[in-house]
């Protein structure tokens, strides 16, 4: 008896969550790491994230939470001020000549000013940002989704798998296409309702709500599209992975 | 399947029966191989969830938690500060084996829990009978524990009813909170299914309740360990190797 309910209850969810993933468009890359690790570890890897994408095939917003939930001042972590020239130089013009390009397997590349991106419709969402240490904080963010952006530069090629995220001081990370286009993943420029402080990323910083703060990049300096993450840093996908972190950090 | 409760037997059968076919109180091949696999998976999530730990030594109530947040617990009031603290753990080892561990853990808890639900094992040997749920049965249990004396009935190897509650409590309570205070911290499954955040009030009192119960199982461990070795280490040892 019991059996017969869970199997039913196990077809209902299960029917559908397959058939929203099959409409999204999604692929391999929507459920495995663009470089899948040996052994038992990279085994785990893998069900983590196919767990994850399965659980999120509707695209599920994650918690947005209440004005009064917001830290501010909100926490810095890491890098608050990159010392590389040209960011110092922006920087120090307000980001007056600051340009986000938008280049790779794009179907426009074009290049972007901060005001062009603030013009974009935006988006403002009270989420938590939760570190992979264990501290977590919930701030106000506002932005342009991210999905946007790629389409102000006539969207991507068939052969496009992965967005790339180069910033100020030296980091780099991979999405797949699955996470850009969630709701929430937004390129950020405001934070807590004033202009995003330089700590947090200024001028502007990526919003993965699903994932830990290190795939949430700050101080963007170029976006790129391309089709497979060998040649970019180690290949694995990422900085954060090229180190030994998950490349998938849903978890 | 035919690992009668010795109580149940007794009752049940008469006298003359049991000796063509005494009740078997060995550990059943599933038993063995998964409380092993289990031990293996446990010191590795327990290993790296403190590396995992020392990285922030901090515990929070609530939605949220940062450095300069009102803090539950902090390391740093024990003498141990951050720095010292995070040089002694290594989160990027500790994530990739607690989460591998995790998966072990977890997938092994399922074969374990069908499998025993499925032969009765849970029904036969660990579910307590009438007759031990008394509390004189009970108190007489207690005080041979607190006397440092082995249970004198305990001689066919069937468990004792404070063994079967703990045991029953910690599959069925301890191991679940476990996994769900676990994956209350976790950005992707919470996006998921935002009702584990509702259920334990917060990310942050998810984290501070899975050390909580850490603690509280190592505690467990402790004694297990201990009444293992008060009945005879090697004797015990050996039966959940071989089943004799």
């Amino acid at each position: 008896m019991s059996m017969r309910i869970s199997r039913r209850a196990w077809l209902t969810t299960s029917v559908p969550a397959l058939g929203g993933l099959l409409l999204t468009g999604c692929s391999r890359e929507t459920f495995v790491p663009p470089r899948v690790r040996g052994g038992l570890i990279g085994a785990a890897d893998v069900l983590t994230m196919s767990t994850n994408r399965l659980l999120l095939s509707g695209q599920q917003l994650a918690r947005e939470y209440s004005r009064s939930d917001v830290a501010n001042p909100f926490p810095t972590w890491n890098q608050t001020n990159p010392r590389n020239a040209e960011y110092q130089r922006h920087a120090s013009e307000g980001f007056k000549n600051w340009r986000l390009p938008i280049s790779g397997l794009v179907q426009r590349p074009r290049e972007l000013s901060l005001d062009e991106i603030r013009s974009l419709p935006a988006r403002t969402q009270i989420t938590a940002h939760i570190c992979e240490q264990g501290w977590s904080a919930i701030g106000e963010w506002t932005g342009a989704p991210l999905q946007r952006l790629i389409e102000e530069a006539g969207g991507v090629t068939p052969a496009a798998r992965y967005v790339v995220v180069d910033t100020f001081d030296g980091w780099y990370e991979g999405y797949d296409l699955f996470e850009v286009a969630h709701a929430q993943t937004i390129l950020a420029y405001r934070l807590n309702g004033r202009d995003l402080p330089r700590g947090n990323g200024a001028p502007l910083r990526l919003r993965v709500e699903r994932q830990c703060g290190y795939k949430n990049l700050k101080f963007l300096k170029s976006i790129r599209v391309v089709e497979s993450m060998a040649g970019i840093g180690r290949g694995t996908g990422g900085i954060n992975s090229d180190f030994g972190f998950h490349w998938f950090a849903g978890v | 399947m035919g690992v009668d409760s010795a109580s149940i037997s007794e009752a049940r059968r008469p006298a003359a029966e049991t000796s063509v076919r005494p009740p078997s109180t060995a550990h059943s091949y599933n038993v063995r191989i998964c409380h092993w696999i289990n031990l293996v998976s446990c010191v590795y999530l327990l290993w790296s969830g403190v590396h995992i730990f020392l990285d922030f030594p901090e515990l929070y109530w609530g939605h949220t938690g940062y450095r300069g947040h009102p803090a539950a617990f902090r390391l740093a009031d024990w003498g141990l500060s951050w720095e010292e603290a995070g040089a002694l753990g290594d989160r990027r080892w500790g994530r990739n084996y607690h989460f591998t561990a995790a998966w072990v853990f977890l997938i092994n808890g399922l074969v374990y829990v069908v499998w025993n639900l499925y032969s009765s094992h849970f029904r036969n040997r660990m579910w307590p009978a009438r007759a031990e749920r008394t509390v004189g049965h009970v108190g007489a249990e207690l005080r041979d524990h607190l006397r440092w004396r082995s249970r004198t009935h305990a001689a066919d190897g069937s468990y004792g009813t404070l063994q079967k509650a703990s045991y029953l409590i910690l599959i069925f309570l301890f191991v679940p909170l476990m996994i769900l205070t676990g994956i209350a911290q976790s950005p992707g499954f919470t996006a998921a299914m935002p009702a584990l955040l509702d259920l334990f009030g917060g990310r942050q009192t998810a984290r501070t309740l899975h050390t909580i119960a850490t603690v509280a199982l190592v505690l467990f461990v402790l004694v297990h360990v201990l009444e293992v070795a008060a009945a005879g280490f090697f004797v015990k040892v050996r039966s959940m190797i071989t089943g004799k």
